[in-house]
């Protein structure tokens, strides 16, 4: 059979095998003839399988000798070997069986022998039945049980009885705690009305008065209470694990009435009319429509916001946070309203330092419980790189005052301490100390570049740091404000010095011939541009003469006082007077100051800013 | 021998959870009883619970086959129109023609019983005495007949409404006659549940003499659900046999057997045939049995159930719609027929509508409460209110009469116009057999599965607590 199976090419004969040949490695689809039919089947077929009608019993049961028979397949080893048996007989009859199955046979009962020792002594005795394999389905929930004293103790209730209570736990077990079925079964016939004892709802019964009927949220009120209070006598509340106690809670706070009132609703929701039940639905969809509109929406706004992109307050609003900390923001808000108002009107201001102070005195207050953790953190995010610092330039240095007063303040000290230093704007990324320095020369012009390097050079103070710490750079760029203030003067200086000249001059050529006119230059240019203005004038003072000079005069003499003064100061600081200065700068400063430095200093901030 | 095929050998439980016991299922009902394997899909044998009652002898005919015109013969009913056993003297007799008779194979009287061997020289005479013989094969046949049902285990069904009384008597009939090991009673909706392959459902069986809706909750009736009305299909045909009365011209209703021979005729014009004679007086309940069959006919061919809600009787204009529609021709056994319009749809109408319909005597009206959507409305009333979208969702229809053309289409209508925001899904068995024989399926389902054997109630169980275990077990 398997000869055949394995190669039926090579059986072909003849003119078949030429023609099967002539296909090479694709041999041509030959559809073989079958001589005989279903011959392989035949020769394949192996003898019928054994069926046993078997008994069995189910340990489930509550009478478990119920014993039942169904077909079973005659274990496998067991029927094979009363097979072979029957074969063996079969060759001993009849010698002349053909050789291929008899070979076969004797290979697969070889084998067979090898295995079938050990199983024929297992065959299963004839008194021992099987359980059946579906007995492990039967579950039952496990229902508390009490006794009379439990009852007494624990679960007397008003409302029911403890034959009623029996029956209820009765009925729960023999319906496994399906409620729809419990409470369609509970029929409690008082037991007092009419002596029969036995409750099967015959008819008879119907005479019996019956009390009111009971809810299935009373019987489950009933059940879950006495569930949950034999749990706790049986396990300590305190003994029981997460889950029990979970379950003794949910079952203890059972709420019946909330289940009725669940219940009506339900009930109002089927008792809908097609109408309503259509209003309803399309109710439902409307606000389906609008939640994904305003789901929409909203990604429109916050993406809106985004792109507006306000600034992020870095400040601790934990200060903040409570009553008294909204307060004093109230009151700073409300004293920066003032103070700008004030400002614009008269340009004075007197309060705001009062209140800032008074306001930064609170604030400290609540912050010294904090301040470690501030420090911390902004010590953190600001305390490594040094800066020129609000105190550098009197514009920012106002600006650093609002923000200052609203954040809880350190004193000096403090901040010394933890290290904290206050920044205009921080770019990012890592930079050099001495790069701000290197900033602030090339913003200069040439000429001017050269005269504070003199400056410096008088000074005997090298143009770069060799070491810029945050205090020397700090104490360079006051040094730098200084000289530039220095420059200034000595520029102003210079040009009144040509100017008094001019005059003389003037004065003398107009004593000379006293009909000559000047020509008109554009003054605004000066105004606009001190420092062009005035280097201009240095250079061509000599050679342009009395040309420009009665207009620049008058323009030069609303300045010079302020000038003056504001000149004078830097250049008489030290180190530690300058901080002073330019806090007094900061707040009460710039009003002071005459048009030609407040031009210039804004511009620098300006510029700074750019940065 | 080198590819050998999967053993077969462990069953496969994990597939399917059937374990065959060689039980047996009898599922009675008023118009036929049912009986077969459990574990096949449609009962083995299906007689009319009618049978014939011979007065003169005294004997009893079950089966179809002897119910033909016969002198003396009377067609009787072991049930009662609620479906419920009547007639306790027959009842065990038909059932074991049923169980014993036509599902167990005949088997011969055992060699050394049967006479032919035994020694002639017994007696004198050389002859063998028949009456001892008799006696002796009678009580062997007592004996033989006992151990009929030995081991086979017996599922019955039952109404929902059944008595406790009726069922401690099959108890005891099935437990005293057959000798069965174990027994079951089930009540048939949550068969037929079964059978539409729910364990929770509203079941609708629209049977023959009754209709019932009932709630099944986990494989068991909710009692307070059970509704039930006369409106089935012995209900349909008095309907029809007044539809006849009031046709115009009237409808003799001919059973076949009394048909001679018959001449074709056109459509309403007068049956010409010619009436067999019989030399014996035909009971009525006989020629009333024969009727029947032929309004059976009738039903199948004929009757539709309107589809659309609200009746075509309740809306204006729906009338005339339906006088529109397509008529059937139903010829009778003489030879009259007749097309049916608009008939066809009221006869049906009824059982949705009880103002409509044609006028019946007064022990058949309905009231309104004992249509069809009053009882579904009536029986869900009785069901917690957590269940409803359940049951409404899983709404099995069973019964032989719920087969009239369109009835699914109606009442999935009704309901949705009851019930307009739940979500209703109506499972009717598709094949005949399934939708006429459901219960029985069902039980033949139920007691074919391994997890069921834990419940029979043996003959052990039975001894130790009388009859009144089945109160306590079958619930």
């Amino acid at each position: 059979m398997k000869q055949r199976l394995s190669a039926p090419r090579s059986n072909l004969k003849g003119l078949a095998r030429e023609v099967q040949s002539l296909g090479g490695d694709n041999p041509v689809a030959i559809v073989p003839e079958v001589s005989s039919f279903k011959k392989r089947r035949l020769a394949n077929r192996k003898p019928a399988a054994r069926w046993d009608l078997a008994p069995f019993r189910n340990s489930a049961r509550d009478d478990p000798s119920l014993v039942l028979r169904h077909w079973r397949r005659r274990d496998g080893q067991h029927g094979l070997q009363q097979q072979q048996q029957q074969q063996q007989q079969q060759h001993g009859a009849n010698g002349d069986a053909s050789a291929q199955p008899t070979t076969e046979q004797n290979g697969a009962q070889v084998k067979q022998e090898g295995d079938s020792v050990v199983p024929s002594v297992e065959t299963p005795k004839p008194d021992e039945i099987e359980d059946s394999a579906f007995a492990k389905f039967n579950v039952r929930p496990s229902i508390p049980h009490y006794t009379d004293e439990q009852y007494k103790t624990h679960l007397k209730s008003d409302d029911w009885s403890k034959e009623e209570t029996d029956y209820l736990m009765e009925l729960v077990t023999d319906y496994d705690v399906r409620w729809p079925l419990i409470w369609d079964r509970y029929e409690w016939n008082p037991p007092a009305t009419n002596g029969v004892a036995d409750a099967d709802g015959d008819e008879s019964k119907a005479v019996v008065p019956k009390q009111e009927a009971r809810s299935m949220e009373d019987l489950k009120l009933r059940y879950y209470e006495i569930t949950a209070k034999m749990m706790a006598a049986q396990k300590p509340i305190h003994v029981m694990s997460q889950a029990e106690f979970e379950l003794h809670e949910m079952m203890l706070h059972f709420n019946a009435q909330q289940e009725k009132a669940r219940k009506d609703f339900a009930l109002n929701a089927l008792k809908r009319s097609r109408e309503e039940a259509r209003e309803e639905e399309s109710l439902l969809l409307e606000v389906k429509r609008i939640l994904a509109r305003s789901e929409r929406f909203n990604e429109e706004r916050r993406e809106l916001y985004n792109r507006l992109d306000f600034p992020q307050s870095e400040q601790d609003i934990s200060s903040i946070k409570t009553s008294q900390g909204l307060q004093n923001l109230l009151q700073q808000l409300m004293a920066a309203d003032k103070n700008k108002k004030r400002r614009s009107l008269m340009g004075a201001d007197s309060a705001h330092p009062a209140n800032a102070a008074a306001a930064v005195a609170a604030a400290q207050a609540q912050a010294q419980a904090q301040a470690q953790a501030q420090a911390q953190e902004s010590s953190r995010r600001e305390s490594t790189v040094a800066s020129t610092g609000a105190t550098s330039t009197p514009t920012g240095g106002k600006k650093k005052g609002n923000q200052q007063a609203e954040r809880p303040k350190l004193t000096e000290k403090e901040e010394q301490v933890y290290g904290v230093s206050h920044h205009d704007r921080l770019t990012s990324g890592p930079i050099f100390r001495s790069e701000k320095i290197n900033k602030m020369f090339t913003h200069k012009s040439n000429q001017q570049q050269q005269r504070i390097n003199n400056v410096l050079l008088e000074l005997d103070i090298p143009p770069k740091l060799v070491m810029p710490t945050v205090a020397t750079t700090q104490q360079f760029e006051q040094l730098f404000a200084a000289v530039n203030a220095l420059l200034d003067a000595r520029k102003v200086a210079d040009k009144l010095d040509t100017e008094l000249k001019l005059e003389h001059a003037k004065k003398a050529e107009r004593e000379a011939k006293e009909s000559s006119n000047q020509a008109e230059e554009d003054p605004a240019q000066d105004k606009s541009d001190p420092d062009m203005t005035v280097t201009k004038s240095d250079e061509s003072a000599s050679k342009e003469g009395n040309a420009e000079a009665g207009t620049t005069s008058e323009a030069q003499e609303t300045m010079e006082p302020a000038a003056d003064s504001h000149g004078e100061e830097p250049g008489t600081q030290d180190p530690v007077e300058g901080k002073e200065a330019a806090i007094e700068e900061s707040s009460g400063g710039p009003h002071k100051r005459s048009a030609s430095v407040l031009s210039t200093t804004s511009d620098k901030s300006a510029k700074r800013q750019k940065k | 021998m080198a590819q050998q095929p999967l053993s077969s050998a462990v069953p496969p439980t994990d597939i399917y959870g059937g374990d065959e016991v060689s039980a047996l299922v009898l599922d009675p009902g008023y118009c036929s009883t049912r009986a077969g394997w459990a574990g096949e899909d449609v009962p083995k044998s299906i007689l009319p619970s009618f049978y014939g009652h011979i007065g003169s002898t005294n004997t009893n005919l079950f089966g179809d086959e002897y119910l033909i015109p016969r002198e003396g013969l009377e067609v009787r009913n072991y049930m009662n129109r609620d479906s419920v056993v009547e007639d306790w003297d027959v009842a065990p007799k038909f059932w074991e023609n049923m169980l014993v008779k036509r599902l167990q194979p005949e088997r011969p009287t055992a060699p050394s019983k049967n006479g032919l061997n035994d020694d002639p020289k017994k007696d004198g005479e050389g002859d063998v005495s028949m009456d001892g013989a008799a006696e002796e094969a009678a009580a062997e046949a007592q004996e033989e007949q006992e151990k009929a049902l030995q081991e086979n285990p017996l599922l019955v069904t039952e109404a929902p409404w059944n008595t406790s009384k009726a069922r401690e008597k099959t108890t005891e009939v099935i437990m005293e006659t057959w000798g069965c090991p174990a027994f079951w009673l089930s009540r048939t909706p949550t068969l037929s549940a079964f059978a539409a392959g729910k364990a929770t459902a509203l079941v609708i069986d629209v049977g023959g003499s009754n209709t019932n809706v009932t709630a099944v909750h986990d494989g068991m009736v909710l009692k307070r659900s059970i509704q039930r009305s006369p409106v089935g299909g012995l209900w349909l045909s008095s309907q029809i046999r007044s539809m006849f009365e009031h046709a115009e011209p009237k409808v003799a209703l001919t059973p076949t057997y009394l048909i001679e021979n018959k001449t074709p005729v056109d459509a309403l014009a007068p049956a010409q045939a010619r009436l067999r004679k019989f030399p014996f007086s035909i009971a009525d309940s006989f020629r009333r049995y024969e009727e029947e069959r032929v309004l059976t006919e009738f039903k199948e061919s004929v009757v539709e159930v309107w589809r659309g809600n609200p009746g075509p009787y309740r809306a204006q204009g729906t009338e005339d719609f339906i006088k529109t529609q397509p008529g059937r021709v139903f010829e009778m056994p003489d030879g009259y027929n007749q097309m049916w319009r608009e008939q066809r749809y009221r006869a049906s109408e009824g059982m949705f509508d009880e103002s409509v319909g044609y006028p019946l005597p007064e022990a058949e009206r309905i009231t309104k409460e004992q249509t069809i959507p009053s009882l579904i409305r009536t029986a869900l009333e009785a069901v917690d209110v957590d269940l409803r979208p359940n049951l409404l969702g899983n709404v099995v229809v069973t019964g032989a009469t719920s087969l009239i053309n369109g009835f699914n289409d109606r009442l999935n209508n009704e309901l949705i116009g009851m019930y307009p925001g739940v979500k209703i899904k109506i499972h009717a068995a598709g094949l005949t057999s399934e939708r006429r024989f459901g219960a029985w399926v069902g039980g033949s389902i139920l007691s074919s599965l391994g997890t069921f054997h834990q419940m029979w109630i043996s003959r052990k169980e039975y001894e130790e607590n009388g009859p009144g275990i089945v109160e306590k077990r079958c619930k």
